[in-house]
C-alpha cells in the first residue's frame, strides 16, 4: 500500500520547490559557481589515484610477529612417534647430537636474523617518498593543489578573512558598476553647482601649481572646470575620468581628458614622468587600500619639486554629513586631514600642509547674543558655548592638501 | 520433505544472509532446516555451513527431488551456480537482485566479472527453478526479461518489532546524546552503487551551506577496500568533521544509531529493494532517497524521494527540509506509520509457506 496520491503529490511538488531553492541559490551567488562540478572532479581524481599497493601497517604487524617469535629452541623438537618405545630413542639420539642441532639452530637464528633485519630497512625504504616513483610524486602534488584550489573555492569564502575579502571585492564592484540611468551632468550642476561657479571657486587653489612644469594631471576632472584652470595656470595640463559620459562631454568641449581610474592609471605613467597631480573632491571615493596605494604611486610618479593638491570634504565638520557628503551616492569614506597628512609626509613629500575651504553659510552658524541685553559673565559662557559648536557643527567643509615632492 | 537454503555469501549485517535467519526460523517450526554458504564470516562458523557438507546432511530414505532448496541469488560465484544447477533437488529462487558491474569496474575489475557472470547465472537458472520469489516489481520484471515463468513479488520478512525491542548500548547512547545538531543517518554497506561519495558531497554542502550543525553516520561494513580507501580519503579532504564513519556495529550499538538519529538517507543508485527504509519507518524517522531501482517503490510515497540524476544540491535541500521543517518531519513519520504497517513479518511470514506448498 502507497501513500494516498494527495500525499504523494505534495511530495513531489516539494520536490519541485527543493530545486526551485537551489536554482534561487546559485543565482544568489550563495554557492560557489562550480561547486559541484568541483566536487566530482575532486573525487575523480581520488578514484584514479593509484594508493600504494603495500598496506604497511599489515607488513610491520607481521615482522612484529617475527620478532615475538623468539629465538630458534632445540626444546622444541618433537620425539613423538607411534613405533612403541620410538619417542625413548629419538629422546636419546637427540641427547647426542645436541651440540650438532645447536650448531645449526644458531647459524639458522642468524641467517633469520639478517633476513628481518632486511625485511624492515626494506619497509623503511618503501615508505619514504623518495623511493616512490616520479610519476607517483607529480601525482601527488597536483592532487595537493586541486585540494587546495577546491578549498578556496568551496570553503574559503566561508572563513571570516574570506567573508571579508568577498565583501571588500563587492562592495567595490558595486561602486564601479554603479551605471545610475540619470544624466552625470545633470547631477554635477544640481549638488555642485554650475561650471562658472566652480571655476571662480576653485581659481585660488589653481594658484598652488604656479611655476610647476608640466604635465599637471587633474585626476577625476568631472566636468573639467579644474583642469581649464590647470591650463591657463600651467599649460600642460590633462584630465582623467572614470565616468564615460563626463569624458566625452570634456572631450566635446576640446579638453584633454583621456578614460581611467586614479591609481591603473598612474601605475601605467613612467617614474617622475609628471610635474604634478590634483584631485579635487576624489579621494573619498577610493577604498583605503586605494587611496594608500595612490599616495604611493604619487610620489613615485611625481618627479622632485613637483606637487599634488588633494581636495576633499572635511569630516571634522558635521555640516558636511548633513549636507555634502551623503548627496553623492558613490562616496565610500570621507578622509581625515591628519590621516591625509600623515600619508604624504609618510610617502616621503618634502613640504605638506593644509588649507581649510568653503566656510559654512554665516546663517547656519549659531549667532552670539547680543551683550547689551543680559549680564556679561553669562553672555560671554553662553557665545564661547556657541563658538565651541559652531567650531564642532560649522567648520570648513572642505580641506586641501598642498604637498610638494 | 526437507527444506535448505544456500547463499554465496554469509556474513553478519548481511541482507541476504539476515533474509535467510528469518527463513530459517520459519522453516525449522517444519523440521531440519540448515544454511549453507560458499564463504563463511568466522563469527558465523557455529550456524551456517560450507557447501561442500551439503552432500553429508542426512536425507533418512527420501528422494533428493522431494527436497527442496532455497537459493538465495545476491552475487555472482560460478561453483555456488554450477552446484544448484547440477543438484536433483527442486530449487527456488529467492532473488535479491545483483550489484550492477559498472559500478564497480574501477575498483576492482575482477569483482565486477563475478557480478556480470552471476547475472548470467541467474538467467541459466531460469529453467530450472520451480518459481522465483522476489520483494519488488522492479526485480520482477528482471527475472521476467531472463525467461522465468512464475515469478511472485513477496516482502522480504522484516521483524521490525523484534529490531524495536533490541536495548541500546549504553555508553553509545551516551555518546551520541554527547553530539549537538541533529543527525542524518545511513545505514548499508559502502559499495560503489550505493553511493556514499554522492551522500558525501550532499553532506558536504549541507554542513557548509545550509545546516553546519548537522551530523551523517555511515553504519555499514566497507566491503571493498579499494572503494572505502577512496571514500574515506574524500571524506578527510573535504574536512567534514561532523561526518562519522561508524563501519559495521552489533545490534545493540546499531539500536543507539536509531533511536538518536533525525532522519534515514541513502543516495543509492541500484536496490533490489531497501529494507532499511522499512526499518527507519519503524524508528519513526523521515527519509530521503534518490529514484532508482526499487527504492521508490520501497518508499512507496512515504519519504522523499530525489527524482534520479539530480544533483547533491537538491538532496542537501531535502535533507535540510526534513530536519528543520517540523510540520513536514511529523507528516513523514505518519506515512512511514502508515506504509511499515503493510509489510507485517507475519503475513510475510505467511505467505512464504504458501509459495512453498504451492510447490511442493
Amino acid at each position: 500500500m502507497s501513500a494516498p496520491s494527495s500525499d504523494a503529490d505534495s511530495i513531489d511538488a516539494l520536490v519541485d520547490k527543493l530545486k526551485e531553492r537551489v536554482a534561487e541559490r546559485r543565482r544568489a551567488g550563495e554557492y560557489p559557481e562550480r561547486l559541484v562540478e568541483d566536487l566530482d572532479a575532486h573525487f575523480e581524481r581520488i578514484a584514479a589515484h593509484r594508493f600504494p599497493a603495500y598496506d604497511f601497517d599489515v607488513l610491520r604487524a607481521k615482522l612484529g610477529a617475527l620478532d615475538a617469535a623468539g629465538a630458534f629452541n632445540p626444546d622444541q623438537i618433537s620425539y613423538a612417534t607411534r613405533v612403541p618405545g620410538g619417542s625413548f630413542i629419538h629422546r636419546l639420539l637427540g641427547k647426542v647430537v645436541r651440540r650438532q642441532t645447536e650448531g645449526i639452530l644458531a647459524q639458522a637464528q642468524r641467517h633469520a636474523d639478517a633476513v628481518r633485519d632486511a625485511l624492515w630497512e626494506v619497509v623503511a625504504a618503501l615508505e619514504t617518498p623518495a623511493a616512490h616513483t616520479h610519476v607517483d610524486l607529480v601525482g601527488e602534488i597536483e592532487a595537493i593543489f586541486e585540494k587546495l584550489a577546491t578549498y578556496e573555492r568551496t570553503v574559503g569564502h566561508t572563513t571570516a578573512e574570506g567573508l571579508a575579502r568577498r565583501v571588500e571585492a563587492l562592495e567595490a564592484r558595486t561602486v564601479n558598476e554603479f551605471d545610475p540611468w540619470y544624466s552625470s551632468d545633470h547631477f554635477e550642476s544640481r549638488f555642485r553647482g554650475a561650471s562658472g561657479d566652480l571655476i571662480e571657486r576653485y581659481r585660488d587653489l589653481a594658484q598652488a601649481f604656479e611655476g610647476i612644469r608640466g604635465p599637471v594631471v587633474d585626476i577625476g576632472c568631472g566636468r573639467g572646470e579644474f583642469l581649464e584652470l590647470l591650463l591657463d595656470v600651467v599649460g600642460d595640463s590633462r584630465g582623467v575620468e572614470i565616468d564615460p559620459e563626463l569624458v566625452r562631454q570634456c572631450v566635446e568641449r576640446g579638453l584633454p581628458v583621456e578614460f581611467g581610474e586614479a591609481v591603473s592609471w598612474l601605475g601605467a605613467v613612467a617614474d617622475e614622468g609628471i610635474g604634478g597631480l590634483s584631485l579635487i573632491q576624489v579621494v573619498e571615493h577610493l577604498t583605503p587600500q586605494g587611496l594608500v596605494d595612490f599616495v604611493q604611486l604619487a610620489a613615485r610618479k611625481v618627479r622632485p619639486g613637483g606637487r599634488v593638491v588633494v581636495e576633499t570634504v572635511n569630516p571634522q565638520s558635521l555640516y558636511t554629513f548633513a549636507h555634502a557628503f551623503y548627496l553623492d551616492p558613490t562616496h565610500k569614506a570621507p578622509v581625515h586631514p591628519a590621516y591625509l597628512l600623515f600619508l604624504f609626509e609618510e610617502a616621503g613629500f618634502s613640504k605638506v600642509e593644509l588649507q581649510w575651504r568653503s566656510p559654512c553659510p554665516p546663517d547656519d552658524r549659531l549667532a552670539p547674543v547680543d551683550a547689551g541685553s543680559a549680564d556679561g559673565e553669562l553672555v560671554r559662557t553662553i557665545n564661547a558655548n556657541n563658538e565651541r559648536v559652531n567650531q564642532l557643527l560649522f567648520a570648513e567643509q572642505d580641506y586641501a592638501l598642498i604637498a610638494t615632492r | 520433505m526437507r527444506f535448505d537454503q544456500v547463499v554465496v555469501t554469509a556474513a553478519p549485517g548481511d541482507a541476504t544472509t539476515g533474509s535467510a535467519f528469518e527463513i530459517r526460523s520459519l522453516l525449522r517450526r517444519l523440521g531440519p532446516s540448515e544454511i549453507f554458504a560458499q564463504n563463511i564470516h568466522p563469527d558465523l562458523h557455529e550456524e551456517v555451513f560450507p557447501l561442500h557438507d551439503f552432500r553429508r546432511t542426512s536425507r533418512g530414505s527420501r528422494r533428493p527431488a522431494d527436497d527442496i532448496i532455497i537459493f538465495h541469488g545476491s552475487i555472482g560465484a560460478p561453483e555456488v551456480f554450477s552446484f544448484i544447477l547440477g543438484r536433483p533437488e527442486r530449487i527456488v529462487l529467492v532473488y535479491h537482485n545483483i550489484s550492477p558491474a559498472d559500478a564497480f569496474l574501477p575498483y576492482d575489475p575482477a569483482f565486477a566479472g563475478l557480478l556480470e557472470s552471476g547475472r548470467r547465472d541467474v538467467a541459466r537458472l531460469a529453467r530450472r527453478a520451480e518459481i522465483a520469489l522476489t520483494p519488488s516489481h522492479f526485480n520482477a520484471r528482471e527475472l521476467m526479461a531472463m525467461g522465468y515463468r512464475d515469478v511472485r513479488v513477496w516482502p522480504l520478512i522484516v521483524d521490525l518489532d523484534r529490531m524495536r525491542s533490541v536495548v541500546p548500548d549504553p555508553q553509545t547512547v551516551v555518546d551520541l546524546d554527547s553530539l549537538d545538531g541533529p543527525m542524518l543517518l545511513f545505514v548499508g554497506q559502502m559499495l560503489p552503487h550505493k553511493r556514499p561519495d554522492y551522500l558525501v558531497q550532499a553532506f558536504h554542502i549541507l554542513s557548509t551551506y545550509l545546516v553546519p550543525e548537522a551530523h551523517l553516520a555511515l553504519v555499514g561494513a566497507p566491503r571493498l577496500e579499494s572503494y572505502r580507501r577512496r571514500l574515506f580519503t574524500y571524506i578527510d579532504e573535504l574536512n567534514l568533521f561532523r561526518l562519522h564513519r561508524v563501519g559495521f556495529i552489533d545490534d545493540a550499538i546499531l539500536a543507539a544509531y536509531w533511536r538518536r538519529a533525525n532522519a534515514w538517507v541513502t543516495a543509492s543508485e541500484h536496490e533490489g529493494f531497501l529494507q532499511p527504509v522499512l526499518e527507519a519507518m519503524g524508528f519513526d524517522l523521515p527519509i530521503v532517497a534518490r529514484s532508482y531501482g526499487a527504492v521508490p517503490e520501497t518508499v512507496g510515497g512515504a519519504g522523499i524521494v530525489i527524482p534520479a540524476g539530480d544533483g547533491p544540491e537538491v538532496f542537501a535541500e531535502a535533507m535540510a527540509e526534513v530536519l528543520t521543517n517540523e510540520r513536514l518531519r511529523e507528516r513523514l513519520v505518519a506515512l512511514g506509520r502508515n506504509r511499515r504497517a503493510s509489510f507485517s513479518a507475519d503475513a510475510s511470514r505467511a505467505a512464504f509457506l504458501q509459495h512453498l506448498v504451492d510447490v511442493a
